[in-house]
């Protein structure tokens, strides 16, 4: 892997160029959170590594999208319109995201829509230090060694750049008199001493290699009940968490001429209907039942199947779930078999 | 053949039909595609017959009202309330069961005797019949209206969410206003469909397209206490659009409170 340095001054001269290849998109402010977004003015670019709100799945299923039209005589499907995009801003964890959603996405039938995306995709990663629900070092995702297209370290004096694929080496290609190939002693040295600065950042953890085995312990243990007491079903975990890609698919038919769109928009496992199967039956009635599921998914069945945790450890559950139903408070819960009943993410307000 | 369709209203604000009415690039088709055969709000000349579809806005409030209702459903193959006083009882089923019906009756009326009809406390449609579906809003969405309207006419299931705000919310990156900024917002117990409107307002969900099946009340009711807002507040607030479905919701709350 090829590694050059860029000048702090020439990250932006460097980025307007590469928008002349394609559109570029990363991460921008919405009111008080961060959003990925498409990027028209290099100015509402966040450059430092944020956490948006919704993880990068988004942009390549989308919450809600058309697959196809049907004229009541063929039918068109929506994969081949997608522009060229350039992704700045991408962290660790969620270059990991999309590494499982390839393997998930990629099996037997190829999903069209996720691929066509990504083949259309140029992914620029962007390391960045742990904020306080961060948990990638546990989860291993806070390296990357592939996924990315160019991969960029921040060492205050200047940016370290990976090269990861061809795609990226086009880009700096495309301005290659910004970059430096000098990379010195002293330069490793700043890297490795800013990697030991990062490391000692963290402020949770999860032993995840214990998981499997703790999972098939409390198999039957109570704590599942009680989560599912606090549990809002509300689907605010699914939708933050970057692994999880589970979707429903509905015909919407046209009043006027009958014309049908097919559009697939996010499910969760935590909804009741989820599991309801034709007659009504419902394998998975019990909000017990559904919690269990999420976390032996992330924790163990994915484990088993991919060699993978399905948790990349980004903490958006931390920072988002209501009732404080997260990959911390279960493997607490797992490892103690308590589960804190009255902790609530919410504050005296008025 | 075309479907014959009814729309109907009790009592409401007459909301959900001027949705309907309101949506003028579905007009054409809507009156074209089926026979309509009864809209009072919209045409005159209706007729009282066999129906394929009866959508019916409103609460019943009323001997008179609910004996209509008995036989729309009589002659209807699939009854539709739509609107969340209809399918929950409305705004004006708020205090319902409260046992002081009759001190607000005299409030408003005095001693006066209604002659016309027999009044009663405001219940939603399945209160009296079966109701095969239930499209809920406050007024409804028009998208989902016609979403379900045009599935119903061509013998297909109508696919109404039954998931909570909460993830239309997710989908529009609203800041949470639950935990990010403390304010008592009903979205985790509420029925989506109306996209989130007033969150990506900034505007804390008030409920208003009724709980959902699995309404977490006592967890939600824990976070606005752990806010600062009394358990009468907060019963307010649960019960200002939840209609009887709200009712039976609160009871334990009530239940605890009275420990």
């Amino acid at each position: 892997m090829r590694t050059l340095k860029l000048k702090k001054g020439n990250l932006d001269t460097f980025l307007a160029k590469i928008s002349e290849l394609g559109e570029l998109w990363g991460p921008r402010k919405k009111g008080e959170v961060y959003i990925y977004d498409r990027i028209d003015d290099l100015r509402d670019l966040v450059k430092e590594p944020v956490i948006t709100f919704l993880p990068i799945k988004k942009l390549f299923l989308p919450p809600r999208f058309q697959m196809l039209h049907y004229d009541g005589k063929i039918y068109e499907e929506n994969i081949n319109q997608f522009e060229q995009r350039i992704v700045y801003g991408v962290p660790p964890c969620e270059i990991h995201s999309l590494l499982i959603f390839d393997k998930l996405f990629g099996l037997k039938y190829k999903d069209p829509y996720y691929f066509k995306r990504r083949e259309k995709t140029i992914i620029i990663a962007l390391s960045c230090t742990p904020s306080s629900a961060c948990l990638c070092k546990s989860a291993r995702t806070h390296v990357i060694e592939e996924g990315f297209d160019l991969a960029i370290t921040d060492l205050n004096d200047f940016y370290l750049v990976w090269v990861g694929t061809s795609k990226g080496d086009d880009l700096i290609r495309a301005a290659p008199e910004l970059f430096d190939k000098n990379v010195t002693q002293e330069d490793i040295q700043k890297f490795i001493k800013w990697r030991e600065v990062r490391d000692g950042k963290f402020k949770k953890s999860i032993d995840f290699v214990t998981m499997p085995d703790l999972m098939d312990l409390n198999y039957n243990s109570h704590i599942w009940k009680e989560f599912a007491e606090k549990c809002l079903s509300c689907g605010a975990c699914s939708m933050v968490c970057p692994t999880c890609n589970c979707y429903d698919v509905i015909d919407e038919i046209e009043l006027g001429d009958n014309s049908v769109n097919r559009e697939r928009f996010w499910d969760s496992c935590m909804f009741k209907e989820y599991s309801m199967v034709a007659g009504g039956h419902n394998f998975r009635e019990a909000k017990a039942e559904r919690l269990k599921l999420w976390y032996t998914h992330k924790l163990k069945s994915f484990t088993d199947a991919y060699k993978k945790y399905s948790c990349v450890g980004c903490g958006r559950c931390v920072i988002t779930c209501p009732v404080d139903i997260n990959i911390l408070s279960v493997v607490e819960a797992l490892l103690t078999g308590k589960v804190d009943k009255d902790s609530l993410l919410t504050e005296k307000g008025k | 053949m075309k479907k014959k369709i009814g729309i109907y209203g009790f009592t409401g604000c007459a909301g959900d039909q001027l949705t309907i009415i309101h949506s003028e690039d579905k007009l054409i088709p809507f009156f074209d595609k089926v026979e309509i055969v009864s809209f009072r709000m919209a045409q005159s000349n209706n007729k009282e017959c066999e129906l394929d579809i009866a959508f019916i806005e409103g609460s019943i409030t009323t001997e008179e009202q609910k004996k209509r209702l008995i036989e729309i459903r009589n002659r209807t193959d699939i009854l539709v309330p739509i609107g969340t006083c209809a399918c929950f009882g409305g705004i004006q089923s708020m205090k319902l069961g409260d046992g002081k019906y009759m001190d607000r009756y005299r409030k408003v009326y005095g001693n006066n005797k209604i002659t016309i009809d027999k009044a009663f406390e405001s219940l939603p449609l399945n209160s009296f019949v079966k109701v095969d579906y239930c499209i809920p809003g406050c007024p409804i969405s028009s998208l989902q209206f016609f979403s379900a309207f045009t599935k119903l006419i061509n013998d297909f299931r109508p696919v109404l969410y039954e998931f909570p705000v909460c993830t239309e919310c997710k989908w529009h990156e609203n800041q949470c206003l639950l935990t990010e900024k403390n304010l008592p917002c009903l979205g985790p117990i509420t029925r989506a469909g109306c996209g989130a409107v007033c969150l990506d307002h900034s505007i804390p969900c008030v409920g208003c397209w009724g709980p959902v099946d699995e309404a977490n009340i006592a967890y939600e009711s824990k976070l606005f206490l752990k806010q600062g807002f009394s358990s009468q507040e907060i019963i307010k607030k649960f019960r200002m659009f939840g209609g009887k479905a709200s009712q039976e919701l609160v009871k334990s709350l009530i239940k605890n409170e009275n420990k």
